[in-house]
């Protein structure tokens, strides 16, 4: 076990393509970190760099108090779950998760003692003699997840583990993954576009948008506070309504933003509120009622408890607190 | 395309035996003459179904073979053969899957070259190279000898080509897995290259094997040694009769004995052939 330091990160390609810049993150031991962006952020390439699959052009990785920028994977104690779980095909289960161990000349003993542990663990015990094409999406999952387990790493890194899995499933595994990173209280760090994913297994988050870092902090700091209007549009379900302040001049406190942003559950129906929907769709979820519309040409969503009463037009209300204001050049929050 | 009407099926199957006619007829006629003396088959009509000497014919290729044509038996002609053909098989399997291992997976310093060098070998096959490759043997003293008969076929461009578009199928993941798993290079080629590529390895073994028996130029140029005839080779010495007919009952035994080890290969490793020829899933 062991933390984790970015230091002024960053990666240029020989093109002269900018992927990472000035990332600067210190992750504690046993943190479980989880990288979000929108794809081609940059959040896979700086997984990699700390892998050490990706050479690094700037700054520094550290894991433990050792600089590993020019250290080969193997050596660098890290163990990495792939997105298409790039298991051996043609080992047994088995002899997937001993590989690892077996190239460093673990004893034959200790590598039955840690494969038997770990199957344990994940409940792959039945299928350690069969190959992986044997195997379903999830449980092939779990045996890319027991190869990082046997080796006892200081760190764990997932390149979107669950996303070559059905919804239902998806969500087993990632409560599976949370119950296991305490369990182990294994150092990681975890990279995923899908920002429910995110919330849900994050001790903190880094939200990273063109190669850059937006926001780090827990997942409640950055729902509540989002630090810019592109963290405020990424992070939440359904996400944040960005009205630009010139469709809505009559709001009032808002004299200096460029961009007002408020949550579809902040809003509610008021008599005379001060924002007037036109509504185009209805979403129906069940439990909650997804009203789209549009305001002054500005697209705005509001979620209604189910049986709340529809019109052709809405009058919308808010508390004032809940308003989250943004720059207009930069899109950095004001309040 | 799935049509069933019975005049279109009785059509296909015509055109197919029609096809499997056109071919089996010369093995047929080879294997029937092989079966005559020597007189039958060259009296004028030609014998449709097989006489009455079959073991005669073929036991005296084995154990003699034709002394006037100075060929060695059949059996140590098929022997050379058959040395000569794992030679070229088992060779050009393992230079170019190291070749192809090195093409995709490491970036040294002129990379295309080496590429593009192997890529031109294409275009000079044994054929057109013949006088200056014979040339090269000689002067190292491999004329008549296994190794004279082998090494100058065994680099092979195609076998590369095949091998490299085998290694771009495998997926990056894979190699990563194994560099952060602690496998170096040569350690990720023998437990995760070689296993993978196993059915493309018996495919091209069928494909090569069947190249390497069936050559006859490049023989026949550099054996003068008896001891050293292979059977391909060989036949053709024994149709050169010089002061007569040449014994066609002998010569089609030799050629239908000749037929034995390739077929032999195709059918003991079709499975593993088609798996490798048209598997994709890694």
């Amino acid at each position: 076990m062991a933390s984790i330091t970015l230091d002024n990160l960053g990666k240029i390609y020989p093109g002269g393509t900018r992927a990472v810049g000035d990332v600067n993150i210190d992750i504690a031991d046993g943190e479980f970190i989880v990288l979000v962006g929108p794809s081609g952020c940059g959040k896979s390439t700086l997984l990699r760099m700390v892998a050490g699959l990706e050479s690094i052009t700037e700054g520094e990785v550290r894991i433990g108090d050792r600089v590993v920028n020019r250290i080969e994977p193997a050596d660098r104690d890290i163990a990495m779950v792939f997105q298409n779980y790039a298991l051996y095909p043609h080992m047994s289960v088995r002899q997937n998760l001993a590989y690892g161990l077996k190239n460093r000349r673990t004893p034959r003993a200790e590598i039955e003692r840690r494969v038997t542990e770990a199957a344990e663990i994940l409940q792959i015990g039945p299928f350690l003699d069969r190959k992986p094409r044997a195997l379903s999406g999830g449980q092939r999952q779990r045996v890319a997840m027991g190869r990082a387990i046997v080796r006892e790493p200081a760190a764990f890194l997932f390149d979107e583990p669950l996303s070559n899995l059905d919804a239902k499933l998806r969500v087993q595994m990632r409560l599976e993954i949370k119950e296991l990173q305490r369990r182990l209280r294994t150092t990681s760090l975890y990279v995923t576009h899908d920002q429910l994913e995110a919330m849900t297994l994050a001790d903190r988050l880094v939200v990273l948008n063109g190669g850059r870092v937006e926001q780090i902090g827990t997942p409640l700091e950055v729902y509540r506070k989002p630090a810019s209007a592109f963290v405020a549009g990424f992070i939440g379900s359904p996400a944040m309504n960005l009205l630009d302040a010139r469709a809505v001049p009559h709001l009032p406190g808002t004299a200096h933003a460029g961009t007002i942003g408020i949550r579809p559950e902040d809003l509610s129906i008021a008599a005379n509120g001060p924002i007037e929907m036109e509504v185009t769709a209805v979403e129906e979820l069940g439990a909650q009622r997804l009203v789209h519309g549009l305001t002054g040409g500005e697209a705005i969503t509001i979620t209604l408890p189910p049986d709340a009463p529809l019109s052709e037009t809405l009058r919308l209300g808010f508390d004032r607190g809940n308003l989250h204001l943004f720059q207009r050049e930069t899109g950095a929050r004001i309040n | 395309m799935i049509e069933n009407r019975p005049g279109l099926n009785a059509l296909a199957h015509l055109a197919l035996i029609a096809g499997v006619v056109i071919v089996a007829l010369p093995v047929w006629i080879a294997f029937v003459a092989s079966t005559h003396t020597a007189t039958d088959f060259s009296s004028g009509t030609v014998p449709m179904w097989p006489g009455p000497h079959l073991v005669e014919n073929y036991s005296r290729m084995l154990d003699a073979g034709v002394s006037t044509s100075g060929t060695p038996p059949v059996g140590r002609m098929m022997l050379n053969s058959l040395i000569m053909a794992l030679l070229i098989a088992c060779g050009k399997i393992a230079i170019s899957i190291l070749s192809a291992f090195a093409i995709v997976y490491f970036r040294f310093p002129l990379r295309g070259l080496a590429f593009w060098c192997i890529f031109v070998t294409l275009m000079l096959p044994v054929e057109v190279r013949i006088v200056p490759t014979f040339q090269v043997v000689a002067g190292l003293g491999l004329l008549n000898s296994y190794a004279g008969l082998s090494v100058p076929l065994i680099a092979s461009a195609t076998a590369t080509f095949l091998f490299r578009q085998v290694f771009l199928t495998m997926p990056d993941e894979l190699v990563e897995a194994a560099r952060i798993d602690g496998a170096g290079p040569m350690k990720f080629f023998r437990d995760i290259l070689l296993p993978l590529s196993r059915t493309n390895m018996a495919a091209l073994f069928v494909i090569l094997f069947i190249y390497g028996w069936n050559q006859y130029l490049w023989p026949l140029l550099i054996t003068t040694d008896a001891q050293y005839y292979t059977i391909v080779a060989g036949i053709k010495r024994m149709a050169d009769a010089v002061d007569g007919l040449p014994q066609w009952h002998l010569v089609m035994a030799t050629a239908v004995l000749a037929m034995l080890p390739p077929v032999a290969v195709v059918i003991g490793m079709q499975k593993l052939f088609v798996k490798g020829l048209v598997e994709t899933e890694k």
